[in-house]
């Protein structure tokens, strides 16, 4: 190849020659252009952040009645007090311990079936909702114990909807409600595992065939936390077959975690 | 060059292009940031960095792989190739940045070790989720650590040139693993197939460039079909079809020669510099140096040394001018041996 006339650079020396400079302001002006570009499409080609969210250095008081299986939620009456139909007497706060924990067992021991209140931050996902606890918060509660309404709570066995197969994607559900967002598929598969084994409930999320987009809480046939049962099956497509009930906001799936296979797709 | 180690020989060049490169990073991670905070208000804040300084790794990677063969192809942007250090140390920098947030965000604070989980992932299963994508990730990050560390030209020195070079064309091995991070990370969750298809646009650039440019250098290792006189001398063609203070460069017996004409002198050196393999016979005499292209490292003509204090030293190669040829003797001089040049016009003052 010919060189570009005479010219020749030099790069200890101080000043390039004339032609290749202009030539060279304009490639590097194409180069950060060209990323710039890239970086509107990589951007706006997300299709994975949901909507959800986490108050992160905001913390806000909650009381309720403490329910420890299958895992650690509080009922907290909603306001007024009677519901609209079709509408729970009581929202449901699952809780977790700050980091990839759970609540611990002996905390969650102690306080079930009683009235109480703590302070923590909340994590929301549409109408679901979780409070990551500051643990030494955990209190009985002080003011007028809190009824937990005549609505059906976790304890019980909530309306039933029949038995059924569902295919999703199991998630920790305190990334995947808004801790992270996104906190699901391949790239939050390590978090999502370490999550749940410290006790982080596992959920299900399913999406419809027709964009749609529910999740379900994971349990044993008995109603049992089964975290440690579906660890080796976190961010894959699968498939679960198991009786599914509904608890407030929540629907929850009561299927042995033997019966999970994977499939090849995560769509039904 | 080797005489004194600097940590950087700034001057108005390279500010210039240091400028540009802190520029262009930062506009493309505050344009990702804004992006998303505009698009995806509910994002999270270390997710949202960890894509930006993710995203802006990969894209200065490809750059950087396409210096090297665009050079061949183009003179004109070897400026770009002389500034190239530092683009690979930013380059480090930014995977350095990506992945601490993913150790912090995705394996910190749980009932494992985050430096096991970093490379376990979440264990290997038999899909294409249970890739432990993060392995690959960290392993192209220790060979980028290393070429980062090793990138001035005191480690040049002191490592030698073969295992410098060697470790430095792990940059590969680097690129390929970070294909696969990507595929059986991101990709497995971000499934718009705009993804795949820069990340293969990519990939058929960086190979396109690389193939176009071997293929060049493939020509011109195809030994010189001159004719070889009873002395073993070369006929390596016109001399005067050699521009002044330029070479033509001619493959003898395997190795490229670069004959230099200047001065109504005729001189032959090899055409490797001992930099970093630069082809000399693309430079220039530049104050009565061959000035290699690439990073400006100069030898003089007639023994292929450097000049002192500096003590790169390329073999010579005997040189004759007869009836307006040059010939060359394809057996190489150890490397910084005098050899008196031929003279152009034939006959004239030595």
């Amino acid at each position: 190849m010919k060189p570009p006339g005479d010219e020749f650079y030099i790069g200890w020396q101080d000043r390039a020659p004339a032609s290749t400079g202009r030539r060279l302001r304009w490639v590097v002006a194409g180069l950060i252009g060209s990323a710039l570009v890239l970086g509107a499409i990589l951007s706006l080609g997300q299709r994975t952040i949901g909507p959800g969210g986490f108050e992160f250095g905001r913390l806000r008081s909650f009381s309720g009645v403490f329910v420890s299986r299958p895992y650690p939620h509080l009922l907290v009456p909603r306001p007024g007090g009677v519901a609209a139909p079709g509408v729970e007497t009581n929202s449901t706060y699952y809780l977790v311990a700050p980091w990839k924990f759970g609540l611990p067992e002996a905390l969650a021991k102690k306080w079930d079936g009683h009235a109480v209140q703590l302070q923590g931050t909340l994590i929301y996902r549409r109408s679901q909702t979780m409070v990551e606890v500051v643990l030494d918060s955990l209190r009985a509660a002080t003011n007028a114990a809190p009824a937990a309404g005549t609505g059906p709570d976790f304890a019980g066995a909530g309306f039933a909807l029949g038995r059924h197969t569902l295919v999703g994607e199991i998630v920790d559900s305190k990334c995947f409600l808004g801790v992270m967002n996104p906190g699901q598929l391949a790239p939050h598969r390590a978090c999502a595992i370490r999550c749940i084994s410290g006790g982080v409930p596992p959920v299900l999320v399913v999406r419809s065939a027709e964009g749609g987009v529910f999740y379900v809480l994971l349990v044993s046939a008995q109603g049992e936390p089964v975290n440690q049962a579906v660890l080796a099956y976190v961010a894959e497509p699968v498939a679960i077959t198991g009786e599914l009930s509904r608890h407030g906001e929540w629907l929850e799936l009561r299927a042995d975690p033997a019966t999970i296979r994977r499939v090849s797709a995560a769509q039904p | 060059m080797s005489g004194n180690y600097v940590a950087v020989q700034w001057n108005r060049q390279k500010r210039f292009y240091d400028g540009a490169l802190v520029l262009g990073v930062t506009l493309y991670l505050f344009l990702f940031e804004v992006l998303n905070k505009v698009f995806f208000p509910l994002v999270t804040d270390e997710i949202l960095l960890m894509r930006a300084f993710g995203t802006a790794a990969l894209i200065l990677l490809h750059v950087i792989l396409c210096i090297g063969p665009l050079c061949r192809l183009h003179r004109g942007l070897l400026p770009l190739l002389y500034n190239r250090r530092h683009a690979g140390v930013t380059l480090f920098v930014l995977a350095l940045a990506h992945a601490v947030l993913v150790v912090l965000t995705y394996h910190v604070g749980g009932d494992a070790n985050p430096f096991v989980t970093i490379l376990t992932g979440g264990g290997w299963a038999p899909s294409m989720v249970g890739v432990p994508f993060q392995a690959l990730g960290f392993t192209a990050l220790v060979i980028l650590f290393l070429m980062a560390a090793t990138s001035h030209d005191f480690w040049l020195a002191n490592l030698t040139a073969p295992v410098w070079k060697a470790l430095h064309m792990l940059v590969y091995v680097a690129y390929g693993l970070l294909v696969l991070h990507v595929s059986f990370g991101v990709l497995q969750a971000e499934v718009n197939p705009i993804y795949a298809g820069l990340l293969a646009m990519g990939g058929v650039v960086v190979v396109g460039l690389h193939w176009r440019a071997g293929r060049g250098e493939v020509a011109a290792d195809r030994p010189a079909a001159g004719t070889v006189d009873a002395e073993g001398y070369v006929d390596a063609g016109p001399v005067a079809d050699i521009l002044e203070g330029r070479a033509r460069v001619v493959c003898l017996t395997g190795e490229r020669v670069a004959i230099f004409r200047y001065e109504g002198k005729v001189s032959a050196i090899s055409n490797v510099c001992q930099h970093q393999n630069g082809p000399l016979g693309e430079g220039k005499i530049v104050y009565g140096c061959v000035t290699c292209p690439w990073h400006g490292y100069q030898y003089q003509p007639e023994s292929g040394a450097a000049p002192p204090p500096f003590v790169e030293r390329v073999p010579t190669f005997n040189v004759r001018v007869r009836g307006g040829r040059v010939w060359v003797h394809p057996r190489p001089n150890p490397p910084g041996t005098v050899v008196e040049p031929a003279r152009w016009p034939e006959g004239g003052k030595p």
